[in-house]
């Protein structure tokens, strides 16, 4: 049998693969600060006796979109969205610093920071913790500060700053878990320019008539390998008729 | 079957969840003390197909690798203890909380619960209840004759009894606070109660630490944004259409590939 069958076939298997990818961006429509991923299809020669026609197709991770999501706002004092470049640290479940855009934060029950998955969020010095306080405001470069239990507004107090980075976006890579990290291994250093804002959070930056649009691409793209995938059997079919007679 | 479904279908789960708490809060527009909660999203696992960075030969790497997400799912359901307008009743046993803090109750099983919701009403026996008929704790006994209720912003509860010129004090209501409200575990009735999660309760004098003070003849409204909520619905719903879309598009796929080959 021709083996422009297996051609077909890679295409095929491929198309579906990034049909998953763009499954997964619209399924994560609106997941707070969620990062599109993209993904190309690259050609692998196959090298051998014979005509040299024949390229595989592979499917690719070739990153993540960094357009801006829209800021929604909420009102809630420990929602933050981060506004441009840059990225929040916050301690994977690995205990290795990972960098996120979700900024649903909370504290817990012994005053740490966390953010909406449950991950503590970073400081300069390790994670941060916040004290009992009657109201927590975060400032736009990332300083936390709190008006103590049973005191007045004159008494605010600095508690610490979240850590904020903005490394070169060809440097980092998503991880299984989501988070992102450097590809080298080593943590970002902090960044002075990246600006957070309180009280909004960003939300995911799927663009989702791409996303559709796409989807049909690909489910047209796929039918045609099927397609040629059927003119290969039909070929072979001729073919056997031919010599039977 | 493929994964390219089971990511479409994992939106649609998690779209629904969403859709199940935007109608619970706007099911409580009108419910005393309700504070509103929203769903916490995060994307699955991603499974690694092909590594990056993986040699292709013994000097060259593979530039570019594939991940396939796998969809995303809800983590949590937050509430949002933001303060809800007050509204003036008039009546005397209606209390809110001005600020942080809970109302402790009593539950039917011996357990504490705490509550926003200060719609009282005395029992028979003139202690001081629920709406569903729970004690308030510490609890506070109204006496027969008793021509008014007085509570102050600092809790304590006086009477004035017939033939006495001077008010008598009957009691204090206190308010408990939570290092972290968010984490108490709500219960119905209005009811929340304590978790791992939340903290211990610290009780305490109405206005003093930080605790919130009382207001008497007012009560909380629920802090649901009807326009916000309608808002979300829309969102939702569309996102869930998308993810079904992608359920049958995925779907005829492999359906050609049934019929063609």
């Amino acid at each position: 049998m021709d083996r422009f069958l297996y051609v077909s076939m890679s295409g095929a298997k491929e198309t579906l693969r990034a049909q998953t990818v763009n499954n997964h961006n619209l399924a994560n429509a609106s997941t707070t600060g969620f990062r599109a991923d993209l993904s190309a299809f690259q050609t692998r020669a196959v090298a051998g006796s014979g005509f040299a026609s024949r390229a595989y197709a592979t499917n690719s991770t070739t990153g993540f979109d960094q357009t801006q999501g829209a800021l929604v706002q909420t009102g809630r004092e420990l929602d933050v969205g981060v506004q441009g470049a840059g990225w929040i640290a916050v301690q994977g479940r690995d205990g290795r610093e990972a960098y996120t855009r979700m900024g649903d934060l909370r504290i817990d029950a012994s005053g740490l920071l966390l953010n909406g998955a449950g991950l503590p969020v970073l400081g300069d010095a390790g994670p941060l913790t916040v004290p009992p306080n009657a109201s927590v405001m975060i400032g736009g470069d990332g300083t936390i500060s709190i008006v103590p239990l049973g005191q007045g507004p004159e008494t605010s107090a600095l508690v610490g700053r979240i850590k904020l980075v903005n490394p070169p976006a060809e440097n980092l890579a998503r991880g299984d878990d989501g988070l992102f990290r450097l590809k080298d291994g080593t943590d970002a250093p902090a960044d002075a320019s990246v600006q957070l804002a309180s009280g909004v959070l960003e939300s995911s930056n799927v663009n989702v008539a791409d996303a559709m649009v796409n989807m049909i691409e690909l489910s047209r793209h796929f039918d045609l390998q099927v397609k040629a995938m059927r003119t290969a059997e039909e070929n072979a079919a001729t073919a056997a008729q031919l010599l039977k007679a | 079957m493929n994964p390219a479904l089971w990511a479409a279908k994992t939106g649609l789960d998690a779209q629904q969840t969403r859709m199940s708490v935007t109608s619970n809060n706007l099911a409580n527009v009108n419910t005393t003390g309700y504070k509103k909660s929203r769903a916490v999203f995060e994307d699955l696992l991603y499974q690694n197909v092909r590594q990056v960075g993986a040699s292709t030969s013994q000097d060259t790497q593979a530039p570019t690798g594939l991940s396939l997400g796998t969809g995303v799912r809800v983590v949590a359901t937050e509430k949002n203890y933001t303060q809800g307008s007050m509204q003036q009743t008039g009546n005397a046993l209606d209390l809110a909380v001005s600020g942080r803090g809970f109302f402790q109750v009593l539950l039917p099983d011996g357990t504490l619960g705490y509550t926003r919701d200060g719609n009282f009403e005395t029992n028979a026996q003139g202690e001081l209840v629920t709406s569903s008929g729970y004690r308030v704790q510490p609890g506070i006994s109204i006496p027969d004759g008793a021509q008014s209720v007085t509570v102050g912003k600092d809790g304590v509860v006086t009477v004035q009894l017939a033939g006495q010129s001077s008010p008598t004090q009957v009691g204090t209501i206190q308010i408990f606070d939570f290092i972290n409200p968010a984490g108490l575990q709500p219960r119905g009735e209005n009811m929340l109660i304590e978790s791992a999660a939340s903290g211990p309760a610290q009780g305490g004098t109405p206005g003093l630490n930080g605790l919130g003070m009382i207001e008497q003849g007012s009560l909380e409204a629920s802090n649901v944004n009807v326009v916000e909520e309608l808002v979300n619905m829309i969102e939702t719903q569309r996102a869930y259409e998308m993810n079904s879309k992608a359920i049958s598009t995925t779907d005829q796929m492999l359906e050609y590939v049934t019929n063609q080959l």
